[in-house]
C-alpha cells in the first residue's frame, strides 16, 4: 500500500468572479525512502499542493491518504495530532521562534504533547549532532547563520519521525554552498529515517539532488 | 522546554511590545482601581467626618420639653450604665437659633444656627483637639468659623442669639397658645473663641457633609436667660473604652435607664380638694377629694392619654376635656338668639359622670347617665342668668381648636339644655392664692379645677386682666366678673366627653386632665404616697409600652454611620460613567496586543503547522496575555492610587460643586485595591481572550507568510455579519436609549450606557465594514492624497476600526454628557422668585391680605397686593437632595397648604412634573391636587423631587411606597408624582391636613415660596426685615436651583474630563498604530521618496491618514452620543445647547487636532528620516 497516495486532488480558489483552480485532477502516489522534486514557475500551485500535503489546506477535490489515513476526515485536534506525529514541515522561511534556543527550537512540536521527555530531549540533541549542530544547541536563531537556520528547521521537522517530510524551497535563502549542503543533508536524513521527502522548488540543483522530479503546469502534474 | 517555558520566554523576547499592551492594562486598571478607591474614600471620609463632628457623643436625647437636668446625672451612675458607658452630658440643644452681630447699626444675621449650651465637660468629648483655648463662661460664646465668618465677628465681639422661647407651654396653633412673643434674645454675649469647623467644631444633629453654623454656650446661659434653672432639653451620651457606638436597640435599653419623673414629661398630679368648711367643732369636710393628672402643656397629648388609660384603669379614673367658649346664648323658639342674653367667655367640660367625682349628679346623689351628642347641662348660675330650664336650646360658640392666625376662626353648635346642675356659691370669693371658701356644701360641680392652669387666664384676677393671643371681643358683664371671682373658671356647661373630643380634640391631644379619686378604704390614707403610687403607675405603664413621650435616645452616631454609607454608590456610579475610558483602554489594550500577534504570525502559523492544536496555541498566547495583564494590572492598582488621588484633588477643587464642600480625603481599602487589581486581569484577559479568539479563523499557512487576518472570502461573510451586527445593535441602542428616558437612578444610568456602548458598537462595526467595502481599484495615480490616506486605513480594517473606537468612545462621553447639563429656570422654581426659609416659625398667614397688613402694615401690603407668598410647614429632618451625600434615614418633610394647589389652578408658569399618578384632567392639569388623594392602605400621598428620589431615596416610579421613621413617628407614604429638577429637591411634599395628623406638635410655617411680579416691589427683602427675630431668610430661587443642579452639571464636567482622558489614551492609540502601520509600510514610502515625492508630500500622506482617523472618530463618537441622547431630547430631560455643544465640540477639535499633529508628526518624522535603502529593503 502506497504510503502517500493523492487520487484526482484539485484545488480552487473562490474569487469574486469565478473560482481560480490552482490545482487539477492531481493524483500522485508515494513510498516510504521515496523522494520527489515537484518544479514549477512562480504562481504555478507547488505550495498550494504541499499545503494539501501537509494538511495546511483542504483539496477542493479527490482525495489524500498518509498511511492509508484520510487526515480531512478528522476533527481539528486529531488533525493537529497526526499532522505532529506524520509530518515534518521545512520552510523556506525556517519560522524558527527568535526566544528559544536551536535545542528548544527543536522540541517545539513535542509541545503538542506536554512536556518533552528525556527520549524526546535525547532525540533532539542527536538530530542536531547530525544536522551539524551539537556545538550550537544554547544558540538563539539570531546567533545562527542562514544555512544553520535551516539546520535547524530540519531538525525540527523531523523530530517526531514523520512518514512524510516536505520542504518548501528549503534553499531559497540559502547561498549555493549552503544550499547544496541542505539538499544533501535533507537527502540523507529522509534515507536514514525512511521517510517520504516532497520538496517544491525552483532549484534545478535541489531537484536535480531527488530521485523523481515533477513539474506543476497551468495545475496540471507530470513527470519533468 | 515547557509551554511555561515558552510563555515566559515570549514575554521576555517580545517585551517591548508587551510592555506597551502592560501600559494599556495599566490604564483601565487604574480608572477601575481609582473609581473604587473614589468610592472608599467618599465613604471612608463621610464616616470620618461623622466621627468627628460627634466627637465621643454615641446617643443623643433631644427632647420637644425641658427636663430636669438631674436626669443625666442619674442615669450616668447607674451601674446597667456605667458598665457600657462613660458619661452623660445634661445639654441645651436649639437646632434654629438666630445669631445677630451689629456693628454701626448694620445688623449682620445668621439664621438656622445650632446653639449648643453645654457645661464646659462637652469639649472633653471633642476627639480632633478643636476645644478652645477659651472655654464659654456665663454670657459668652464661642463660635465656628462658618458662623463667625457669616456674621464678621471676631474675638472680642459681642452677639445676640435670638431663641424660641421655652417649648413647654400651649401648642401655639391652638386658640390659647401664644403665638407671637416665641422668641427670647439673648443679647451682649461675648465672643472668647472661634474654632475651627472640625471636630466638636462642626458638631451637628443631622449628617450632612456642609459646614455647619455653630454657637456654644455655657449651660447656665441660656437656662439663666430663659429662666429654665436646672433645666435642659438633650443629654449627650459617650462610650466607654472600645464599645461601638450603640443602635437603635442598645437605645431602648438607654431609655429604660433613665428614671423620668412625670414632671419631666411636662406632666403633674395635683390634690385637688373642695372642703366645706366646718364649724368650731367639726373639721373641713371634703366634698371632693381627687388627683388630677395635667400638662403644662395645658392638653395631654394622645400618647399620654393612652398611657393614662392604662395606668390608671384601676382607679375609676375620669378624663376630662375642657374648652373656652367664646358664649353661650340661648335660643329662642325659632332657633334665634336671645337678644342680649348670653354669657361671654366660660369654660364647658366634656366629662362622662362616674361616681364618686361626678361632676353631674341627680338629686340622689347617682351619676346622671351620659349626655347625648346634642345635648347640653349647665349649672344653676347660667340657667337663672340666662332663664334658662331643660329642654330649652342653647348655642355654645367657641374657636376652632386648631389654628395658625393669631385671631383663630369662631363656630358655634347648638344643644339642647338636658338639666340644670347646682352650685354652690362660696360665702368668700377668690383671692389672690387663696380658694373661695364655701359655708354650704358645694356641688361636685363646683369643682374650678376641672379647668386646667392657662397662664395669663387662670392665674389672673379678673376677666378683663386675662391676657390671650385673641382679642376679647364679647362684652363682659359685671356679673361675669362676680361670676369669676367667685368661681373662677368653674365649667358653666357640661358635654359628654365624646361630643366635646368631637368638636375641640386636635392634633394636640384630646384631655386637659385625668381624674383619679382618691380611694376612701383606709381612711386617712397618705395623699402624697397615693399621687407617688398613680405616678409610679404611670411610668411604669409608660416603660411597658414604649412610650416615648418625647424623651427618647437616638443613636446618632450609628444613624450617621449607617448614613456615611452614602445616598449614591460613588463607585459603581464612577465606574459605570467610566466605562467608556475603560473601553477604550481596553480597546487600547486589544489593539495593542493584536499589534504584537500580527508581529509574530509566522511563529504561530508554525505552531500549528507542526502539530499544536489551535485551541493549546491560543492557550499559549493567552496565558501570555494574563500574565502581562497580571503585570499591567499591578502597574495600575498603583495608578490607581494617584487617579484616585487626583480625582479627589479634582472634587475638592474644580469639580467642588459635585460633592459641596471639600471634605474628602483619600481613603483605601484592601479589598477595592485587590477587587481592582483582580477586575483589572479579568477584563484585560477577556479583551486578550478576545483578541486572540480571532486567530481561529485565520490558516496556518496564511499564518505562516505573517498575514494575520481572515482569507478575503472570510472577511467577506464577517463583513456581512458585521453589518447585519451594527444594525442590530443600533437597534438595541434605540431600546435602551428611550427605555433609559423612562427608568430611574441606577437603571437609568444603566440603560443610558449600555445603549452608548451598542451605538457605539454597531457604529463601529458599520464604520469597519464600510471601510472594507471601499473600492480599491478605483484608486488611480491622479487620487488625492486623501483617497491614498484612505486606502492606507482600509488596509488593515480592524487596526482602523479600533483607532476609530477608541477616539469615538471619547469624543462619545464629552458630547453625550454635554447634553445632560441642566440650566436653572423659572419652573423649576414653579414661577416663585424666592425661597424664603426661617429659623422659628411664622403664625401670620402671610398670604392674606389681613396677616401681611399685621406684619408689614397697611402700606407694604397695598404693595404687595399681587404678591404671592405661600407658606409651607417643616418637619426638620436630612437634607435628602444632591447637596448631600450621606443617606437620608429621615429626610425633611414639607407640609404642602391648600392655597399651593389652588394657586397652580391659574398660575402661569408652574413647576415642571415628572411621571405621577395623575389621571384626571384636573389632576393632570395640576398634580398637586394628587396630594388629596386619601390614603392607601395608611399611606400618604407624597410628592417628591426625581432626582431626589431615584438618586437619595432609591424610589424610581410613582405608586411606590416609601417608610420614615421620625423619632417614632412612623411616616408611611406612597409617591403620587414627581417633580423634575426643581428647587425643591430634598424634601418629602406631603398635605398639610396629613402633615399636621402626624407632626402636631410641629407649629408654624418655616419654608416660604415667594413670588412678586415683575415692576413690583419684592415682597422678600420686606419680610425679612418684619421677620428678623424669626430669622427668616430668603435667597433667590434661581441661585438655590443652580446650587442644586451645580451638583449634576459638576458630575458631567467631571465626567467630560474623563473623557478628555479617553482622547489622550486614543492618542496614545493612534500614535502606536500609526508608527507601526508606517514600519510596516516603510518599503513603500521609501518607493515614494525614491520616486521624487518630497519629505513633505510624504509627510502629508501620514498626517492625512492620521487625521482620517482622528475625524472618523470624533465623527463616529459624536453621531453615537446624538443618536443615545435623542431620546432623552425627546422624552426626557436632555437638552441641547449650540452654545455649550459648541464649545465642547472646540474643544475636542482642538484636543484632535493637537493629538493628530501630535502623532502623525512623530510617524512623519520617523518616515522621513528612514535611510531610504535600507527602507526600500524593508529593514
Amino acid at each position: 500500500m502506497p504510503e502517500l497516495k493523492l487520487d484526482g486532488v484539485s484545488k480552487s480558489f473562490p474569487t469574486r468572479r469565478e473560482p481560480l483552480v490552482v490545482l487539477r485532477n492531481i493524483s500522485l502516489e508515494l513510498q516510504s525512502g521515496q523522494n520527489l522534486a515537484i518544479v514549477g514557475p512562480s504562481g504555478s500551485g507547488k505550495s498550494t499542493l504541499l499545503h494539501l500535503m501537509g494538511t495546511l489546506d483542504t483539496p477542493t477535490e479527490g482525495t489524500i491518504t498518509l498511511c492509508g489515513e484520510n487526515p480531512f476526515t478528522l476533527d481539528e485536534p486529531q488533525l493537529a495530532h497526526f499532522r505532529n506525529r506524520r509530518i515534518g514541515f521545512v520552510f523556506q522561511e525556517h519560522h524558527l521562534l527568535p526566544q528559544l534556543s536551536a535545542l528548544e527550537n527543536v522540541l517545539i512540536p513535542s509541545l503538542a504533547e506536554g512536556a518533552p521527555d528525556d527520549a524526546m530531549i535525547s532525540r533532539a540533541r542527536t538530530l542536531l549532532e547530525r544536522v551539524g549542530l551539537s556545538e550550537r544547541l544554547e544558540h538563539r536563531p539570531a546567533e545562527l547563520s542562514g544555512g544553520e537556520r535551516q539546520r535547524v528547521g530540519i531538525a525540527r521537522a523531523l523530530i517526531h519521525t514523520p512518514s512524510l517530510l516536505l520542504a518548501d524551497e528549503p534553499t531559497g535563502n540559502l547561498d549555493r554552498t549552503a544550499a547544496r549542503g541542505i539538499t544533501e543533508l535533507l537527502v540523507q536524513l529522509q534515507q536514514q529515517e525512511e521517510t517520504i521527502l516532497v520538496v517544491v522548488t525552483h532549484s534545478v540543483e535541489l531537484a536535480n539532488g531527488l530521485q523523481r522530479r515533477m513539474a506543476l503546469d497551468n495545475g496540471n502534474l507530470c513527470e519533468a | 522546554m515547557t509551554s511555561w517555558r515558552l510563555v515566559i520566554r515570549s514575554l521576555t523576547f517580545h517585551w517591548r511590545v508587551h510592555a506597551a499592551v502592560v501600559l494599556g492594562v495599566a490604564a483601565a486598571t487604574a480608572v477601575l482601581t481609582g473609581a473604587l478607591l473614589v468610592g472608599d474614600s467618599v465613604r471612608g471620609s463621610l464616616r470620618g467626618l461623622v466621627l468627628d463632628r460627634l466627637g465621643k457623643i454615641d446617643a443623643l436625647l433631644i427632647a420637644p420639653r425641658f427636663f430636669r437636668s438631674e436626669l443625666a446625672s442619674q442615669l450616668a451612675t447607674q451601674p446597667s450604665f456605667t458598665e457600657r458607658y462613660d458619661r452623660a452630658i445634661p445639654a441645651i440643644l436649639f437646632p434654629q437659633g438666630t445669631v445677630e452681630h451689629t456693628i454701626d447699626d448694620r445688623v449682620s444675621r445668621a439664621s438656622r444656627i445650632l446653639i449648643v449650651a453645654t457645661p464646659s465637660s462637652f469639649w472633653e468629648l471633642d476627639t480632633k483637639a478643636t476645644r478652645p483655648k477659651v472655654l464659654p463662661g456665663e454670657d459668652e460664646v464661642v463660635l465656628n468659623e462658618p458662623l463667625a465668618r457669616e456674621l464678621g465677628v471676631t474675638v472680642g465681639n459681642s452677639i445676640t442669639m435670638r431663641l424660641p422661647e421655652a417649648a413647654n407651654a400651649i401648642p401655639a396653633e391652638s386658640p390659647l397658645g401664644e403665638k407671637e412673643d416665641r422668641v427670647r434674645g439673648i443679647p451682649g454675649l461675648k465672643v472668647v473663641a472661634i474654632v475651627p469647623a472640625d471636630g466638636l467644631g462642626r458638631f451637628g444633629l443631622t449628617p450632612s457633609q456642609s459646614l455647619p453654623m455653630v454657637a456654644f454656650t455655657h449651660l447656665a446661659t441660656v437656662q439663666n436667660s430663659l429662666r429654665l434653672e436646672g433645666q435642659v432639653n438633650a443629654i449627650m451620651v459617650s462610650s466607654a473604652g472600645d464599645h461601638p457606638p450603640p443602635n437603635a436597640e442598645d437605645c431602648l435599653e438607654l431609655n429604660r435607664l433613665l428614671k423620668p419623673r412625670l414632671g419631666d414629661y411636662g406632666l403633674s398630679l395635683t390634690q385637688i380638694r373642695l372642703p366645706v368648711k366646718g364649724d368650731s367643732t367639726k373639721a373641713d369636710k371634703l366634698v371632693l377629694d381627687y388627683t388630677s393628672l395635667t400638662s403644662d402643656r395645658m392638653i395631654l397629648d394622645d400618647e399620654v392619654a393612652s398611657v393614662a388609660t392604662n395606668a390608671f384603669a384601676g382607679y375609676s379614673a375620669q378624663g376630662v376635656l375642657t374648652y373656652l367658649a367664646n358664649a353661650l346664648i340661648p335660643l329662642d323658639d325659632q332657633g334665634q338668639e336671645t337678644p342680649g342674653g348670653g354669657v361671654p367667655y366660660s369654660t364647658v367640660a366634656a366629662v362622662d359622670s362616674r361616681a364618686p367625682l361626678g361632676p353631674l349628679v341627680g338629686p340622689d346623689g347617682e351619676p346622671l347617665p351620659p349626655l347625648a351628642d346634642d345635648e347640653i347641662i349647665v349649672n344653676s348660675w347660667v340657667a337663672e342668668d340666662q332663664d334658662l330650664v331643660a329642654g330649652g336650646r342653647l348655642r355654645v360658640y367657641y374657636y376652632l381648636p386648631e389654628t395658625t392666625d393669631r385671631q383663630p376662626q369662631e363656630t358655634y353648635r347648638d344643644f339642647t339644655v338636658k338639666a340644670i346642675v347646682p352650685i354652690t356659691t362660696p360665702a368668700k370669693p377668690f383671692s389672690g392664692e387663696r380658694s373661695a371658701v364655701y359655708d354650704l356644701p358645694p356641688t361636685l360641680a363646683n369643682d374650678k379645677d376641672l379647668t386646667p392652669e392657662v397662664r395669663g387666664v387662670t392665674d389672673q384676677d379678673s376677666i378683663e386682666n386675662w391676657d390671650t393671643p385673641f382679642d376679647l371681643e364679647r362684652e363682659v358683664r359685671a356679673q361675669d366678673e362676680r361670676y369669676y371671682d367667685l368661681h373662677r373658671l368653674t365649667p358653666k356647661a357640661f358635654v359628654s366627653l365624646s361630643t366635646g373630643q368631637s368638636l375641640w380634640g386636635s392634633r394636640f391631644g384630646a384631655h386637659t386632665s385625668w381624674r383619679i379619686p382618691t380611694p376612701s378604704n383606709p381612711p386617712g390614707r397618705d395623699s402624697q404616697a397615693f399621687r407617688q403610687q398613680l405616678a409610679d403607675a404611670f411610668l411604669k405603664q409608660a416603660e411597658k409600652s414604649q412610650a416615648r413621650l418625647g424623651l427618647a435616645f437616638q443613636p446618632i452616631k450609628w444613624q450617621g454611620l449607617t448614613a456615611a454609607s452614602g445616598t449614591t454608590p460613588f463607585d459603581v456610579l464612577f465606574i459605570a460613567l467610566s466605562s467608556f475610558l475603560i473601553a477604550a483602554a481596553l480597546m487600547l489594550v486589544s489593539l495593542l496586543f493584536r499589534l504584537g500577534v500580527d508581529q509574530r504570525a509566522d511563529q504561530l502559523g508554525l505552531l500549528l503547522a507542526v502539530g499544536i492544536p489551535r485551541a493549546q496555541t491560543a492557550r499559549l498566547l493567552r496565558r501570555e496575555g494574563t500574565l502581562v495583564a497580571a503585570a499591567g494590572s499591578l502597574l495600575g492598582v498603583g495608578l490607581g492610587v494617584g487617579y484616585a488621588w487626583l480625582m479627589l484633588a479634582g472634587l475638592r477643587t474644580i469639580w467642588l460643586g459635585a460633592v459641596v464642600t471639600p471634605f474628602l480625603v483619600f481613603h483605601a481599602s484592601t479589598f477595592s485595591l485587590i477587587a481592582g487589581y483582580l477586575l483589572g486581569i479579568l477584563v484585560c484577559s477577556l479583551t486578550i481572550g478576545h483578541a486572540v479568539r480571532r486567530l481561529k479563523l485565520i490558516p496556518a499557512r496564511r499564518l505562516l507568510t505573517g498575514l494575520a487576518s481572515a482569507e478575503p472570502q472570510q472577511q467577506a461573510s464577517q463583513s456581512k455579519w458585521g453589518r447585519k451586527s451594527g444594525w442590530c445593535l443600533l437597534a438595541i441602542a434605540l431600546v435602551l436609549a428611550v427605555a433609559a428616558t423612562q427608568l430611574g437612578g441606577e437603571a437609568q444610568a444603566g440603560a443610558f450606557v449600555a445603549g452608548g456602548a451598542a451605538v457605539l458598537t454597531g457604529l463601529l462595526l458599520l464604520f469597519r465594514q464600510r471601510l472594507e467595502r471601499i473600492p480599491t481599484s478605483g484608486l488611480d495615480a491622479t487620487l488625492s492624497l486623501s483617497r491614498l490616506a484612505i486606502s492606507s486605513a482600509r488596509r488593515n480594517p480592524g487596526r482602523s476600526s479600533l483607532t476609530v473606537g477608541l477616539i469615538a468612545s471619547a469624543s462619545f462621553l464629552i458630547a453625550a454628557m454635554s447634553s445632560f447639563r441642566l440650566d436653572a429656570s423659572l419652573e423649576g422654581a414653579g414661577g416663585f422668585e424666592s425661597i424664603a426659609e426661617s429659623s422659628l416659625p411664622v403664625f401670620v398667614d402671610l398670604n392674606a391680605p389681613l396677616g401681611r397688613a399685621e406684619l408689614l402694615g397697611q402700606e407694604a401690603n397695598a404693595k404687595l397686593a399681587e404678591s404671592v407668598i405661600l407658606p409651607l410647614r417643616v418637619r426638620p429632618g436630612d437634607d435628602a437632595s444632591c447637596n448631600n451625600l450621606y443617606s437620608a434615614l429621615r429626610p425633611r418633610v414639607l407640609g404642602v397648604p391648600p392655597a399651593l394647589g389652588r394657586h397652580f389652578d391659574q398660575a402661569d408658569t408652574s413647576f415642571s412634573w415628572g411621571p405621577s399618578l395623575a389621571e384626571t384632567e384636573e389632576e393632570q392639569k395640576n398634580p398637586w391636587k394628587l396630594l388629596d388623594r386619601p390614603k392607601q392602605d395608611g399611606a400618604i400621598p407624597v410628592v417628591i423631587d426625581q432626582n431626589t428620589a431615584m438618586f437619595s431615596l432609591g424610589i424610581y416610579a410613582p405608586g411606590s411606597h416609601a417608610s420614615f421613621d421620625y423619632d417614632g413617628v412612623q411616616l408611611d407614604l406612597y409617591v403620587v408624582g414627581f417633580l423634575k429638577n426643581s428647587v425643591l429637591q430634598g424634601n418629602l411634599l406631603i398635605s398639610e391636613t396629613h402633615f399636621q395628623d402626624r407632626f402636631p406638635d410641629i407649629a408654624g410655617y418655616r419654608y416660604f415660596l415667594i413670588h412678586s411680579p415683575d415692576g413690583q416691589t419684592q415682597a422678600a427683602p420686606l419680610l425679612e426685615d418684619a421677620l428678623s427675630d424669626q430669622g427668616f431668610d430668603a435667597r433667590a430661587s434661581r441661585e438655590l436651583l443652580d446650587s442644586l443642579l451645580a451638583v449634576q452639571n459638576t458630575y458631567l464636567s467631571t465626567f467630560q474630563s474623563l473623557g478628555a482622558l479617553g482622547l489622550l489614551l486614543g492618542t496614545f492609540g493612534l500614535s502606536t498604530v500609526q508608527l507601526r502601520n508606517v514600519l510596516e509600510r516603510r518599503a513603500e514610502l521609501a518607493l515614494l521618496r525614491a520616486s521624487g515625492f518630497q519629505h513633505r508630500r510624504v509627510g502629508r500622506i501620514v498626517l492625512w491618514e492620521n487625521l482620517f482617523l482622528l475625524l472618523g472618530g470624533l465623527g463616529l463618537g459624536i453621531l453615537a452620543a446624538l443618536y443615545a441622547v435623542m431620546p432623552h431630547i425627546l422624552l426626557g430631560d436632555a437638552a441641547i445647547s449650540a452654545d455649550r455643544f459648541g464649545r465642547d465640540l472646540a474643544i475636542m477639535l482642538a484636543l484632535v487636532v493637537a493629538a493628530g499633529l501630535l502623532t502623525g508628526l512623530i510617524a512623519v518624522r520617523w518616515t522621513v528620516r528612514a535611510p531610504l535603502i535600507a527602507a526600500l529593503r524593508g529593514d
